[in-house]
This record gives C-alpha cells, sequence and structure tokens, in this order.
C-alpha cells in the first residue's frame, strides 16, 4: 500500500454489499476517517433507506468556499437535510437504484468519495480563480497590469487538524497549495525532514513534470498577514508548498490532482510512521541478534563428574 | 597505552594476502598468554584452545572491513583482553562490601590509568580499568542528525534490556553512547574472550546496522516521493 486511496473503504464496502442485491438490515455504524471527519452510516426509519452523514472539523472552511454546491452537484437527488451532530447528510433507497452492477458500484464509490468531495471545494475554487486571473492577465503584459491581477486572489484557508491546515492560494500562472503540518517529536521531525527532502529532489531527478515542492520551518511569504499562521521558530511546525504549474492545472486533470493533492498529508505522515515501525522492528532483532553473541560467552555445562556403578569417580590427570 | 593514529596511515596497511591469515595468529598468541599469565581459569589449556576454533571462523572476513576499521578494531581487543585481569576484591572502606571498584572510585590505588583509544574525532572506546572491574564505553559514529537519533534509539532499546546483557550499564558515561561494566564475576562464569568478542562485533555490527538503517529511510523516502508524485505527470 504505497499510496492511500481516495475514498473511505469500510463506507464502499458496506454500500456495494447493501447495493449487491443482498436482503436488507438495520446498519448502525460510526467509521473514522482521516483528519478527524466521522462517518455516521444507519437505517434510522426503515431497512431500505440507508442515511450517510459526514462531520468535518473545518465544514466552516469549505462552506465559505462553495462546499455546498460542490456537494449539490455531486450528491444532487440524495441530498438530505443534515443529521444532527454532523455537517452533510445524503440518502440512499435501496429500492431506488440504477439497474446494472457498474453502475451500482459506481454510486457506492461516489458515497466513498464523501470526504474527498467536500474538501475539493476550495481547491475548485481556486482552480476558477486561476483561470479568471490568467484571462484578465492576458490582457495586461507585466509591466502595466493593474495591482491585484499579478499578485493572484485570497489566501484560502483551510483548518482541517486542530493546529495544522491547509493553504490555497490562485494566481494567474500557478495555484499554490501548501500545508501546514506538525511533528510531534524531534524524530518525526527528523525523519519528516527526509522524506520532504526527497519530495523536494523528486523533481530535479525524475519526474520534471510534477509539481515543484518546497519546505520551510517559518511560514512562506505566500502566509504574511494570514490569521492563524504561528511561527515557533523550533522546527516543529512545518510548511510544504506544492506550486502548481498550467499543467496541472487543466480542466481535464483538476478532479485527479484535486484527488491526490489531498492525500499528501496524511501519506508522509503515514510513511514516516511506517519507517518507524520498521526501524524499530529491526532494532529488536539485531539486539537478540547481541544476546545470542552474549549468550555464547557462558560456558557450556561442563561435563559432569561421571561415576562407576560403585560410585567411584574417575579423575581427570591436571586439572 | 594503546593509541591508533586516526584514519589508517600506510603502515597499518599489511599486504593483502599476509594480512588475513596474520592478524587472528597475533590474536590467538595473545589471548593465550594472557589468559596463561591470569592464573585463576578453571580450566585445562586445551580446552580453551578448542574454544578459540569457532571465533576465528566466525570472525568477519579482515579484508572486507575498511582499512582504518581492522587497526581500529584490534587495537581495542588487545587492549580490551589485556584489561580483562580481574580479581576478586572486597571494598577496603566498607565492611563486608564487594562493589565494582571503578564506579565507586573510593580507592585510588586500585583503580588504573584510563584508556582511550580514537579511530577519530567521532568515534572512540574509553576503557577504565581496576581491579576488580572494567568499564568499557563506546562512541558510535554520528555523521549527521538521521544517524544521531537512530544512535540514541538503539542505545535507549538496548540499555531497556540491560537486565539480559548482563555486561551492559544502564547509563553511559557522558560523553558516550553505549558503556559496559565487566566486573570480575562475570569474568568468573563468562568466557573471557568471547566477551572480548562481544564487545568488537558489538561496534562491527552497530555500524553496519546504523547504517543500513539510514540506507533504508533514504531508499523509502525516495521511493515515497516519486511514487506520490508521480500521478501529477
Amino acid at each position: 500500500m504505497l499510496l492511500l486511496d481516495y475514498q473511505n473503504a469500510l463506507i464502499q464496502s458496506v454500500l456495494t454489499e447493501r447495493f449487491s442485491g443482498a436482503p436488507p438490515v438495520h446498519i448502525d455504524q460510526t467509521v473514522s476517517d482521516f483528519d478527524g471527519v466521522t462517518f455516521h452510516i444507519s437505517t434510522p426509519e426503515v431497512k431500505t433507506k440507508i442515511l450517510l452523514s459526514i462531520a468535518i472539523r473545518c465544514f466552516k472552511d469549505l462552506a465559505k468556499y462553495g462546499a455546498e454546491q460542490v456537494l449539490q452537484r455531486e450528491y444532487g437527488q440524495y441530498v438530505v437535510p443534515v443529521e444532527p451532530g454532523y455537517d452533510f447528510s445524503v440518502l440512499v433507497d435501496l429500492e431506488n437504484l440504477p439497474e446494472s452492477k457498474e453502475e451500482r458500484d459506481a454510486l457506492a464509490m461516489q458515497f466513498a468519495l464523501l470526504k474527498r468531495h467536500a474538501m475539493a471545494a476550495p481547491f475548485e475554487e481556486a482552480y476558477q480563480e486561476h483561470y479568471t486571473l490568467k484571462e484578465e492577465a492576458s490582457k495586461f503584459s507585466s509591466e502595466d497590469a493593474p495591482k491585484g491581477v499579478m499578485e493572484g486572489g485570497e489566501v484560502k484557508a483551510i483548518h482541517y487538524r486542530e493546529e495544522e491546515a491547509i493553504y490555497i492560494k490562485a494566481s494567474h500562472d500557478r495555484v499554490t497549495v501548501i500545508f501546514s503540518t506538525i511533528f510531534r517529536e524531534e524524530t518525526d521531525r527528523v525523519y519528516g525532514k527526509v522524506f520532504i527532502q526527497e519530495f523536494v529532489d523528486a523533481r530535479r531527478r525524475a519526474i520534471q513534470n510534477a509539481p515543484q515542492v518546497l519546505f520551510r520551518n517559518d511560514p512562506p511569504l505566500e502566509l504574511q498577514g494570514v490569521p492563524g499562521v504561528r511561527d515557533t521558530g523550533s522546527g516543529e511546525i512545518g510548511y510544504v508548498t506544492f506550486v502548481l504549474f498550467p499543467r496541472h492545472l487543466t480542466p481535464q486533470k483538476m478532479a485527479s490532482v484535486i484527488s491526490h493533492i489531498q492525500t499528501f498529508r496524511d501519506n508522509f505522515h503515514y510513511h514516516i510512521k511506517a519507517s518507524k515501525a520498521y526501524i524499530h522492528s529491526r532494532m529488536r532483532k539485531r539486539t537478540a541478534d547481541f544476546l545470542q553473541v552474549l549468550r555464547r560467552a557462558r560456558p557450556e555445562n561442563e561435563e559432569k563428574e561421571r561415576k562407576t556403578a560403585s560410585g567411584r569417580t574417575f579423575k581427570v590427570q591436571g586439572s | 597505552m594503546a593509541y591508533s593514529k586516526p584514519a589508517a596511515t600506510k603502515d597499518w596497511n599489511q599486504p593483502p594476502v599476509a594480512g588475513p591469515h596474520l592478524a587472528p595468529t597475533d590474536v590467538n598468541l595473545l589471548l593465550y598468554s594472557v589468559a596463561r599469565s591470569s592464573g585463576p581459569q578453571p580450566k585445562p589449556a586445551n580446552s580453551f584452545l578448542r574454544n578459540i576454533g569457532p571465533t576465528q571462523g566466525k570472525q568477519q572476513p579482515l579484508a572486507v572491513m575498511s582499512q582504518s576499521l581492522r587497526p581500529y578494531l584490534q587495537c581495542v581487543r588487545s587492549s580490551l583482553t589485556a584489561a580483562l585481569t580481574l580479581s576478586n576484591f572486597a571494598s577496603q572502606t566498607t565492611e563486608r562490601h564487594n562493589v565494582p571498584e571503578i564506579e565507586a572510585q573510593t580507592s585510588p590505588e586500585v583503580v588504573l590509568t584510563p584508556l582511550v583509544i580514537a579511530r577519530n574525532e567521532n568515534e572512540r572506546v574509553l576503557i577504565e580499568p581496576s581491579i576488580n572491574s572494567v568499564r568499557i564505553s563506546i562512541k558510535i559514529k554520528q555523521a549527521d542528525e538521521i544517524e544521531s537519533i537512530l544512535v540514541h534509539k538503539f542505545a535507549r532499546f538496548l540499555t531497556q534490556r540491560a537486565e539480559a546483557f548482563f555486561i551492559l550499564r544502564r547509563k553511559p558515561i557522558p560523553g558516550y553512547d553505549i558503556s559496559f561494566l565487566i566486573t570480575n564475576f562475570h569474568t568468573e562464569e563468562m568466557l573471557k574472550h568471547k566477551l572480548v568478542d562481544f564487545i568488537i562485533e558489538f561496534q562491527e555490527e552497530v555500524d553496519k546496522e546504523i547504517s543500513e538503517m539510514k540506507l533504508f529511510l533514504n531508499a523509502r523516502a525516495r521511493f515515497v516521493a516519486e511514487s506520490f508524485l508521480t500521478p501529477f505527470d
């Protein structure tokens, strides 16, 4: 599992099973996802009507950048009034499903992507903003452009975790996505640095067309004056900047790029943890090896004194 | 006092053919003579020699080691063997106590001159002998941040298991990463040359392990980064 999936696997499997034509059952499950997102999948009234609700910490931020519209577009007929305690709900009726298996699987997948769609709103807005700015900028040469066109739009902040946020800024020739990420301990910080260095170098070395990745411990210039941006000076917070170039900003690529970049933080931390676990198990093994070597220092049981049947002993000469 | 010059100089380089043959013989002779002189070894001499046999086979082929590592470990080995001449010695200051004198430091006359063997400024071994105990402290090479994190983790991992390691000291001496304390009780119930083997093997393996882990981390990071960035293409 090198890359993380965009969808929630548990929701996908529950829904695929329900959609497969199996007899309807009562469901009441709470499902967790990355970044403190919780889903609630239940059949509140009848067994054939499945209600899926999502709670996202940063839904207020997302709603500000048009999450409602995006979700309305994606889920249209399935949207229902929000379940109390959650941010968004959809309802699917098992008696009113598409006919073919492919369509049903696609529908299950669509519901499993609920978090992805909710988080996609600010990115999509940034894409739109980029298109308009590009349009405007093409009317001017770089010298006589009025203020505002070349600088780009507002910084959109999504505080998707308690202390971490994604900042998105669109301008006429690029979209900048900045992840602020916290390293809880020194080891994470060092491992993180190794990983990030490879992200930074990958573009130079192998994948020329990848977005540019930058890393720094103090807030980048784009974030100056943005409320909530802290600089601890201790290297605890890292800012990872992705610069999406026009080749990533085509409408054809929009969906996949948005899905993929969302998983960055989780993917990154997942691999840090996985490396730690591997190194730990390796040390465990090596320690066992050392113990083995040390045990060799204990002499094997010396030959016991042997007795004859009558109880007499042999004496070894010279000891 | 033994001191190996930092980084191998030319005169340490022996001809490649003679090298691997010569060194173990020296060690054997040294071990043998020390064993004879140290006195209270309860075993007959031939059983002692029998025990040397397999050790020689298990040793890393010396030619594989880097040129400066070999004399360094050789020096540690000989110094350690010489230092491990311990005898039972009850405390002079407290009645009915028998403590490692190197830790107690109460009678200066039984604590011998400490000895530092340094390969370079980052790698050294401190041997502190006394009449009934020897303290060996090792500083493991730490070239950068990752290595020092790995060394720190590894040392902590080992010291937490000090109970099982008998001779491991729970806390390293300041300025070193890991310390061992060998007392006369250890040398009485364990084979002395095998203890020396353990220390030497420990040094070899730790360096190797640390650099392998570092390589692994870099390789994984590179692979992860490339696979994450490829879908953007």
